[in-house]
């Protein structure tokens, strides 16, 4: 295996073209794999060492462009991200424990595809946009395009995630995490909300639950419902059957998978109107 | 250990418990394997080898992370520091004693990433709360004492002057 630390972009794309490259970011989901047996790649091409991809930073739009180096633990410590975006802020907050925020990336997060991965939701709920460089030059794409299943994304050969893009702020936003314990912990089914309220109902509402299918779901219908009328947080509950679609593992039953995420969203919802009337 | 038929080497310079050195790498060698083999510094433990334990805790630029998480190459300029580096008459004298007077430590395994992860702490937040310690030490894994103890040692640690 060659080591290469290219020091900008088009460095590591043009290195990254040759099929034989794999990319490291922080490496916290890739050594556990080399561990286990699969083979090492011919060329590791590391990118912790291109700046450009390690700032968070204001767009002049107003957006917050996160490098796809960011860690999770410069994501937990960012006085922006907890104001404006209090979901990510709390997803950090629950992500492992903080050896592995000091290395996982958020680029790595979303390349590494897991259903259950904890970043995912809060981007998904937030309706972040992904700017991928390649040898053609960027494109950018919703969240829902990059990640197409389990361990897979729309990225090709030679294109590298650059950086994540949060749109501009208004309303609120909370992640909820269910493992089998407190820390390091694979989450049993996890999601983020994104609201905003007016009097006592949502006048919007965006949700997004992982773990309960191949990618993470956007829970539309019952999102849509409960905007109509704040009675359906309870009533409307089985509405979110249509969009999840969980499997039976070594942490859950797809039921309880489904159950969970119901109760967790009727307690989590019926809280956050409460709060707001106070 | 990740094992390779026809390995690649690179040359990497690093500081370690203060010490600089230069070492010619296999590239697919981990960061522990190096502390432990061409270093032999055997304080960092192997225990799970996926991130999960915490045995093989190291300071990477004064920042507490998983050494078989790591390859060595990626550490090529940077600054580590295990249990062997730190001051046990000194600056982190406190650490070693309350674990000591706390009977913190039982068969020790994960002792030498526990204090790690107390240095990085204590270097962060000089008298933690309970919380703040559980929430800091949840990456170290304890088989033995059920954590009671080790969590009064890093208290007893943070009040110390």
């Amino acid at each position: 295996m060659k080591y290469f630390r290219p020091q900008s972009i088009s460095e590591a794309c043009a290195l990254f073209e040759d099929n034989a490259a794999t990319l490291l970011a922080g490496g916290t989901d890739l050594l556990p794999m080399y561990e286990m047996g699969r083979s090492l790649p011919d060329m590791l091409v590391d990118l912790k060492h291109i700046s450009e991809l390690g700032s968070i930073r204001w767009a002049e739009d107003g957006s917050l462009e996160i490098g796809s180096l960011v860690t999770v633990h410069e994501l937990l410590h960012d006085e922006r991200i907890h104001r404006d975006y209090p979901a990510l802020a709390d997803a950090a907050n629950d992500f492992a424990a903080v050896q592995i925020r000091h290395r996982a990336t958020i680029g790595g997060n979303i390349c590494n595809a897991s259903p259950a991965g904890d970043l995912l939701p809060p981007l998904y709920a937030l309706n972040v946009l992904v700017r991928i460089a390649g040898k053609i030059g960027e494109r950018v794409l919703p969240i829902a395009e990059v990640i197409t299943g389990p361990g897979e994304t729309s990225l090709q050969q030679g294109e590298i995630l650059k950086s994540v893009s949060l749109p501009a702020s208004s309303g609120s936003s909370r992640f909820v995490k269910l493992g089998l314990r407190e820390a390091m912990a694979i989450s049993v089914v996890n999601f983020a909300i994104r609201y905003e309220i007016d009097g006592d109902r949502f006048s919007q509402l965006r949700i997004a639950a992982g773990a309960v299918g191949p990618t993470v779901k956007m829970l539309n219908s019952y999102a849509e419902a409960v905007i109509q009328d704040p009675g359906n947080i309870s009533s409307g509950i089985g509405l979110v059957d249509d969009d999840i679609s969980p499997i039976d593992d070594i942490r859950a039953s797809a039921n309880y998978r489904s159950q969970v995420l119901k109760n967790l969203l009727i307690h989590t919802l019926l809280e956050v109107l409460e709060s707001a009337d106070d | 250990m990740i094992t390779v038929e026809q390995p690649e080497y690179t040359e990497i310079q690093l500081t370690v418990n203060g010490t600089s050195v230069k070492h010619c790498v296999p590239t697919h060698m981990r960061l522990l394997d190096f502390l432990r083999d061409e270093l032999r510094l055997t304080a960092a433990k192997e225990s799970c080898g996926e991130g999960e334990c915490g045995a093989c805790t190291v300071l990477l630029n004064s920042k507490p992370v998983n050494s078989c998480l790591i390859f060595a190459v990626e550490a090529d300029g940077s600054e580590i520091v295990t249990v062997e580096g730190l001051d046990q008459a000194g600056e982190s004298e406190n650490i070693f004693r309350a674990y000591l007077e706390e009977h913190a430590v039982q068969c020790g395994f994960c002792i030498p990433g526990m204090v790690v992860s107390t240095e990085a702490l204590l270097n962060e937040e000089s008298e933690p709360d309970r919380e703040q310690i559980k929430y800091a030490l949840a990456g170290n894994i304890c088989r033995c004492t059920g954590y009671v103890k080790i969590i009064n040692a890093v208290e007893a640690a943070g009040r110390r002057p």
